[in-house]
């Protein structure tokens, strides 16, 4: 087993990349952060005023300054200022992320859960009717963008039949203090159901084809000889097989879930990371760009170490060295 | 609170949700208008700048009729040499914490927001003083009538060293003596505010006010909830009108238009490497024929929905812009005299030619806007019987910067509440630089008029100026004169509003959707019990 000291090494390598190549793209971008500052109002000053904005907000800095600047910054422990939100980084970040932790965390444990159990029961039973269900269920969710879905569950549930609210993490002109736990409740389960169906499909998926190969196997085959039922079987030696994939998926999915839970914001108004990372994309806020990507990166290279030690667990075989 | 009713409220709050906003209406106003300030609530980066500051008031406001009125100033002068202005202060204005609004308090917003690099643009402003307690004093670097501007917009804040005065964190904790306070804002999501209680104005009729800051998908749906009050609605889904709402549709000077490169193609590049020039729009015939031929009315019922006005200028119904600029009906045969006259000759292939050059060139619009799409295609298809062959073309802005900008044809959307847009329009100061007269437009008779206007004692005065900047008699940028432009629409921006609003008389929107209706804000009323 590598090292702390490796492993942490390896993370700040990614991390340096990650911020680099963030960069780079910013860069690239065609976007001019002095129109995209100024918005509406990009033909409403003057030339004098335009210059003052790009030297306050260190627009007009070369590429390799501004870079070298804000590696400084991060050295000292300060991930630099928001031009758009006009706040340290680290609030924005601290502020968005704690709404959009709720809604990952919700909708990463029904799409495992539920994924993983679904798996193992259509794996169970290959060509039974439960098993067809699941899967013909399983392959319609896989190919449905989850912004789409997003959307018609609004029209349905929110518009139609008004069971849900239209949008935002509270209702409207309720002190943030006087929400109570019900009500926040009640406006994530549309977000967080869109945004788990979008990993449920691929962990059953995963799950069932494990289910499918150990059911097949010699191992199997013994146990039924034995006198064992299929769900015996599934029980004894399935679960432990099959969660393989699914642990792999969910931790590996969570860049993904990130991504998804980006468009999910944008369709439920719900004021999260995504809707700042949009901003910061759009409107060419550096150092909040910069901060997500790190945060991310490190959100989901945690995920991966977490992965990595949980195969240990379930399967001693895959302790690598050491012993 | 007791056990038992703790699950009642509970229930209240799940069930009726939809109902919230039609309950407590009366003390409570939602609005879904968009517009929310990412960066806060701070007049010294342009907070306010675009309708209504809210928590601050400004030394001036503007009337129906456009003319300034006395707000925190009462009485204000602009000195002979057009470089000095003195404001006198009204004496019972407040901030919410009860503190009074000082000459000290506007000396220090002028000064800080000259140096604050954010939207509000005080360039202009050499020093802000205090005379005594109730005179302010605001000398510029030069004559600049359009200064009165941020004596409009600019909310005065209170000074730093004062208590619960200025500081980093005052865009989100904004203190000032307008007409609300804020309560709670909810990043991303809403801002409520309720009346500010030494508010020196007439007392306004919502004690309460919900902004929702939700997207276009998500409001057309709550409207449809009926969950909230009056919604900002894009024309293209404003048929469908939402039961106990109605259309409320505020005019605009948000314009489109063409602009024209009026320079001949002589091999220039300006700064940013853009070739500039253009030989076939470079002839004023080229460019009066297309304003007589593109008929407008069409073009606000294709593209627009039928939410705009046909424009003929870059202000029209403002008091800079000059009523009689318009042209009635589209007249193609007399757009065909005008090109006969200039020597375009029409030849087999349908299109006119002078001198061996074709009468073809590029329509540029940012390809991401599909309603300058529309008006590109529809416009080119309406001036192609005159022999002209306008080619549509759908660029990035950035595209457009680098290679377009001064050499094609562009669909432009301006639209302001200053003349100062006219002055960058059209100045020839101005030519070439980022978005403004980048035709490069010159003509030193206009130079003067716009000249004029900035050193004019009085913004009444300087309209005259403004006005003959777009036609003199002899010249001018207009229609009449070198038609350096083909305005084409004024949007109209529409919102759904409940029907028991009363939103009392709205007046002309700038360009961007949303926060400007809010202008009125103070004689809103609700009219049903």
């Amino acid at each position: 087993m590598p090292s702390i000291a490796m492993r942490l090494g390896r993370l700040a390598l990614v991390l340096l990349c990650v911020a680099l190549v963030s960069f780079g793209l910013m860069m690239l971008s065609p976007i001019d952060p002095v129109d995209a500052y100024l918005g509406p109002q990009v033909a409403q000053v003057s030339p004098e005023q335009r210059a003052l904005i790009a030297e306050r907000w260190g627009f007009d800095a070369p590429p390799a300054l501004q870079f070298g600047h804000w590696l400084r910054q991060l050295a000292s422990g300060d991930l630099g200022w928001s031009h758009v939100y006009n706040q340290p980084v680290s609030e924005v970040i601290g502020q968005r992320f704690q709404r959009s932790i709720v809604l990952l965390a919700g909708a990463w444990l029904v799409s495992a859960l539920l994924g993983f159990a679904l798996g193992v029961m259509a794996g169970t039973k290959e060509g039974s009717p439960l098993d067809k269900m699941i899967s013909t269920y399983a392959y319609l969710t896989v190919s449905t963008p989850a912004f789409w879905l997003a959307m018609l569950a609004v029209l349905l549930f929110s518009v139609t039949l008004g069971w849900a609210p239209t949008c935002c993490a509270g209702p409207a002109g309720v002190l943030d203090q006087d929400v109570t736990l019900a009500t926040r409740l009640h406006h994530l389960v549309l977000p967080v159901t869109t945004l788990a169906l979008l990993g449920i499909a691929n962990i059953t998926l995963h799950t069932r084809t494990r289910m499918l190969a150990l059911m097949r196997s010699d191992i199997a085959i013994h146990a039924f000889a034995q006198g064992a039922g299929r769900f015996d079987v599934a029980w004894r030696h399935g679960l432990r097989h099959a969660s393989l994939p699914a642990v792999t998926l969910a931790f590996a999915s969570l860049g993904e879930l990130f991504g998804g839970s980006i468009l999910i914001e944008q369709v439920f108004a719900y004021p999260g990371l995504g809707q700042a990372t949009v901003a910061a994309g759009l409107r060419s806020d550096i150092p909040l760009l910069l901060g997500i990507a790190l945060f991310t990166a490190l959100f989901v290279s945690i995920g991966n170490l977490v992965a990595d030690t949980l195969y240990g667990v379930i399967d001693p075989r895959l302790t690598t060295g050491g012993s | 609170m007791t056990k038992a009713t703790r699950p009642i409220l509970l229930g209240i709050a799940l069930s009726c949700l939809a109902a919230i906003s039609t309950a407590q209406a009366k003390d409570q106003l939602i609005l879904a208008i968009g517009g929310e300030p990412e960066q806060g609530f701070d007049p010294l980066l342009g907070w306010g700048q675009y309708g209504n500051p809210l928590f601050q008031s400004t030394l001036l406001s503007r009337g129906q009729d456009f003319a300034p009125q006395p707000e925190l100033a009462t009485k204000w002068s602009l000195s002979e040499d057009r470089l000095t202005w003195t404001l006198t202060l009204r004496g019972d204005a407040r901030f919410a914490d009860g503190t009074p609004v000082t000459a000290d308090d506007v000396a220090y917003t002028f000064n800080t927001a000259a140096k604050a690099g954010g939207r509000a643009d005080l360039s202009a402003l050499a020093e802000a003083t205090a005379i005594d307690e109730q005179t302010v004093t605001l000398r510029l670097h030069a004559p600049r009538i359009t200064f009165i501007d941020q004596l409009l917009t600019l909310g005065i804040v209170p000074h730093a060293e004062r208590e619960n005065g200025y500081s980093e964190q005052y865009g989100r904790h904004p203190l000032g003596s307008g007409p609300y306070q804020l309560v709670e804002w909810q990043e991303g999501e809403q801002l409520i505010v309720e009346r500010n209680p030494y508010f020196y104005g007439p007392t306004p009729d919502f004690e309460r006010l919900v902004f929702l800051f939700t997207g276009e998908d998500a409001t057309l749906s709550a409207a449809h909830a009926g969950q909230v009050d009056i919604a900002a609605i894009p024309p293209a889904l404003a048929a469908n009108v939402p039961t106990s709402m109605q259309r409320v549709i505020m005019e605009s000077v948000d314009n489109r238009g063409i602009l024209f490169p009026t320079q001949p193609d002589n091999g220039e590049h300006a700064a940013s490497g853009a070739p500039i020039g253009n030989d076939v729009t470079a002839d004023p015939a080229i460019r009066q024929a297309i304003n007589l031929a593109v008929d407008r009315d069409t073009l606000v019922e294709v593209a627009l929905h039928g939410f705009g006005r046909p424009a003929f200028g870059p202000a029209d119904g403002l008091p800079w812009s000059s009523d009689e600029e318009r042209i009635d009906a589209p007249n193609l045969a007399q757009a065909k005299g005008l090109l006969d006259a200039a020597g375009w000759e029409l030849h087999d292939d349908g299109l006119r030619y002078k001198e061996g050059l074709p009468a073809r060139f590029r329509l540029t619009y940012p390809s991401s806007d599909t309603t300058r799409q529309l008006l590109a295609e529809v416009s080119a298809e309406m001036v192609r019987p005159l022999g002209i062959e306008m080619q549509p073309t759908g660029r990035h802005w950035d595209d457009i910067q680098r290679h377009a900008l001064h050499q094609d044809a562009i669909l432009f959307g301006f639209g302001s509440h200053s003349p100062q847009e006219v002055y960058y329009l059209f100045h020839s100061q101005h030519a070439g630089n980022g978005y403004y007269n980048s035709g490069f437009y010159i003509n030193s008779a206009v130079d003067a008029h716009l000249d004029a206007a900035q050193a004019a004692p009085s913004s009444e005065q300087a309209n005259r100026h403004w006005q003959a900047a777009q036609w003199d008699g002899t010249t001018g940028y207009g229609l009449r004169g070198d038609a350096s432009w083909a305005w084409l629409v004024n949007l109209e921006h529409v919102y759904f509003a409940d029907t028991c609003l009363d939103v009392g008389e709205l007046g002309v929107a700038p360009h961007g959707h949303g926060w400007p209706i809010t202008a009125n804000l103070l004689e809103w009323r609700w009219v049903c019990d």
